[in-house]
């Protein structure tokens, strides 16, 4: 988290004397006009693609032995190389190669880091420069979409999506005498009375706004106004307060495990789940290749979100296809987003545990990966956290705020006033 | 190291009764015993990583931990050396960090030597200059540096590795060679001086052969500081048939789930040059790093 925070800051300093020789992005290209890039347009050339895709899970197969050979044999004497970044160090390497004019011409970027890199100047606006960018938009699940939205401009296209429902282990939770899993968050509070002995009714793996969100909006919280502007008055509303009171209350009488304070010593959410420690979960569905391989006896079961006054919502994650605003050859790198949306890509992923963020292609994936049904329902009404080019700091001092209060230092509503009060200077920034 | 069981002989705690005896013994005991405990807890994530390579691939790490692996299988090293293009990796590993192991201490030591031997109009600042270079965490001057290598036509380049390696590597292993030069007893300088011996025939023939406990810690240094270096290369390099290892072992982590068993198999094999590094360069390694450390 440390590093995530330091370099954007180094990497903006540098940005802004850079600015003026000149070197910054986007000085030296003007987005071509919107006819280049139509699809009927023919292509050429070469593209570089940076991608966090796993080496491990099969992903970096389907892309490199049937994605890019299946698009290069659509469009003779193209060339696409594509380069693997892990997904931790993606931000850092963007962020150098924007301020040294080394920007590759498509990114699969994280989400959250689409507003500021959209900010920092690094995207060409698809919106703009797409003219058939509509007719995606319209295709797409709308949580997913609205994460490429920086100033009334989409700066992407949802490349692949995900969302956080209950996983839960029945035989655990009836051996406790808890016959039903709980489908509120005021079912999860009333079982996790009758849970004890080293057992525990819920666990959560860190205090981020990614943990906490679905809590907060379940409730019928915010963390912010609609318009991502302030903090105050929405994360420390009585009904934000509420959805955190109610996991620190449950923790500090032991009913949740410390992993919610994101520390290593407790068992790991998955393990302790399979293990019957754990009752219930909220994960993704990469949860489900992991658990099948490392505990082929365990049958785990779903349910969306614990719901609450504003229903069950919960948290959007996954990555967005970008175009850089230095790449040489717009044409062809809008050709490459389009097939990366295509039936033929989004199913070659959807087999390696990428879920489309287009509703129609997720549906089937459904039929042959069953653990992804409950994902689609959730996706109707999961949200994205706020997208704000200040994100990273945001979550973090969420974050620091959070885990005082878990940890009884302070209370619920200072730690969020705190919060909300070292966000809005952030967020007036834009 | 070996002067100090003389001075023991000599002082009256040397003359011991019996029960002082059987508690220096006890205290030996626990000493070691105190030793023991911290090496094993040293040695658990290794033999933890070993286990796991051994162990059928999974996304979820054992819980707890295994000290022995079960269900054995080499199916990890074999997926991590063919699956990808492991071997090349080893094969850049090696060649960046030899070069720049050789490019490091060749340099370091002339530049050393010249600090320890020569008196020159603004030696100080110059030194200072370069010990300043230590001071400063890499990650803050990555961007310039990138820049740099932008237009040195170094971007994606082993040899462009090889030169950012060995200017990192240079301060630290000056500062080292310059202690042990400063050792050398004027007196034996000044004698090859009197038989005629030139500045350059001193360095070959009298300093480098001295200081070859320092040469191999430099060398060792240089060697692990390039073989394990990833935050630069990551940075620089996109070509796949130009990664080093741990670009390598970190494109097997995924965003949500990593494959343990590859991730761990390739750390192994990682490891084992290291090892024989460190274990051929010991022996020097241990009087090299005391050697500075009391003039």
């Amino acid at each position: 988290m440390k590093r995530s925070l330091v370099l954007p800051t180094i990497a903006l300093a540098a940005l802004t004397g850079l600015a003026a020789c000149g070197v910054g992005a986007g000085s030296s290209q003007s987005a071509p006009s919107g006819n280049e890039l139509s699809p009927s347009a023919s292509v050429s050339g070469e593209i570089t693609f940076w991608h966090a895709y796993s080496a491990g899970g099969g992903e970096i197969n389907a892309l490199e032995k049937t994605i890019i050979p299946n698009f290069e044999k659509l469009h003779p004497g193209v060339k696409v190389h594509d380069v693997q970044v892990p997904s931790s160090d993606m931000h850092q390497k963007l962020i150098t190669a924007t301020a040294g004019g080394a920007l590759p011409d498509v990114v699969r970027a994280d989400i959250v880091t689409v507003p500021e890199l959209a900010k920092l100047g690094v995207l060409a606006p698809l919106s703009d420069v797409m003219p058939d960018f509509q007719s995606w938009a319209a295709k797409m699940f709308p949580g997913p979409l609205a994460t490429n939205k920086y100033k009334d401009k989409y700066w992407g296209l949802p490349l692949d999506t995900n969302t956080r429902v209950v996983i839960y282990n029945q035989d655990a939770l009836t051996s406790q005498g808890v016959s039903q899993v709980p489908k509120s968050l005021d079912d999860l509070k009333a079982a996790a009375s009758k849970v004890g002995g080293g057992k525990f009714i819920f666990a959560e793996g860190g205090s981020g706004a990614w943990n906490l969100l679905p809590f907060i909006w379940s409730n019928g919280g915010e963390m912010t106004d609609p318009s991502v502007s302030k903090a105050t008055g929405y994360l420390n509303s009585p009904q934000t307060v509420d959805a955190i009171q109610m996991l620190v209350d449950m923790y500090r009488a032991k009913q949740i495990p410390g992993n919610i304070l994101g520390g290593s010593g407790d068992t790991p959410t998955s393990d302790g789940l399979a293990k019957g420690l754990y009752d219930t979960i909220v994960d993704g569905p990469w949860t489900f290749p992991g658990l099948t391989a490392s505990y082929p006896s365990f049958k785990p079961a779903t349910e969306p979100m614990f719901s609450g006054s504003a229903g069950s919502i919960s948290v959007v994650g996954g990555e967005d296809i970008v175009m850089t605003q230095q790449s040489k050859n717009k044409a062809l790198a809008a050709e490459f987003v389009r097939y990366m949306l295509s039936p033929d890509a989004q199913q070659a992923m959807g087999k390696v545990g990428q879920l489309s963020a287009e509703p129609a292609l997720a549906a089937d994936m459904a039929s042959y990966a069953p653990y992804y049904a409950p994902y689609l329902e959730q996706l109707k009404t999961a949200r994205p956290r706020p997208a704000t080019p200040q994100w990273a700091k945001v979550d973090d001092i969420f974050t620091k705020q959070v885990q005082l209060a878990f940890q009884g230092k302070v209370t619920v509503q200072q730690a969020l006033d705190s919060a909300a009060s070292q966000i809005d200077p952030l967020l007036a920034q834009g | 190291m070996s002067s100090a069981p003389a001075t023991l002989v000599g002082t009256p705690s040397a003359r011991r009764t019996p029960s002082r005896r059987r508690s220096a013994i006890g205290w030996t005991a626990a000493r070691t015993a105190a030793v023991a405990i911290g090496a094993l807890f040293l040695m658990a994530p290794f033999v933890i990583m070993v286990t796991t390579s051994f162990e059928p691939n999974t996304a979820l790490l054992p819980n707890p931990p295994h000290f022995l692996p079960q269900n054995p299988t080499i199916a990890n090293y074999v997926d991590a050396w063919t699956g990808s293009d492991f071997a090349q990796y080893f094969v850049n590993s090696a060649y960046v960090s030899v070069l720049t192991t050789l490019a490091a201490v060749a340099i370091s030591a002339m530049t050393a030597f010249a600090f320890a031997r020569f008196d020159f109009p603004g030696k100080n600042v110059v030194y200072a200059v370069l010990l300043a270079g230590l001071m400063i965490p890499g990650i803050v001057i990555i961007v310039p540096q990138f820049i740099l290598a932008k237009s040195l036509g170094m971007l994606d380049s082993l040899n462009g590795l090889v030169f950012f390696y060995t200017a990192g590597q240079i301060a630290f292993t000056t500062f080292m060679l310059r202690a042990f030069f400063e050792r050398v007893p004027t007196e034996l300088d000044e004698a090859m001086t009197v038989d005629g011996a030139g500045t350059w025939r001193k360095f070959v023939r009298l300093y480098l052969p001295l200081a070859r406990p320092a040469l191999a810690t430099a060398a060792v240094f240089a060697f692990l500081g390039a073989w394990d270096e990833y935050v630069w290369a990551l940075t620089v390099i996109s070509d796949a048939s130009k990664r080093t290892l741990p670009l390598g072992i970190a494109a097997f982590q995924g965003e949500h789930s990593t494959a343990w068993g590859l991730v761990f198999a390739a750390s192994t094999i990682a490891v084992i040059p290291v090892v024989a590094v460190y274990i051929a360069g010991q022996r020097h390694l241990i009087a090299g790093i005391t050697a500075g450390a009391v003039k």
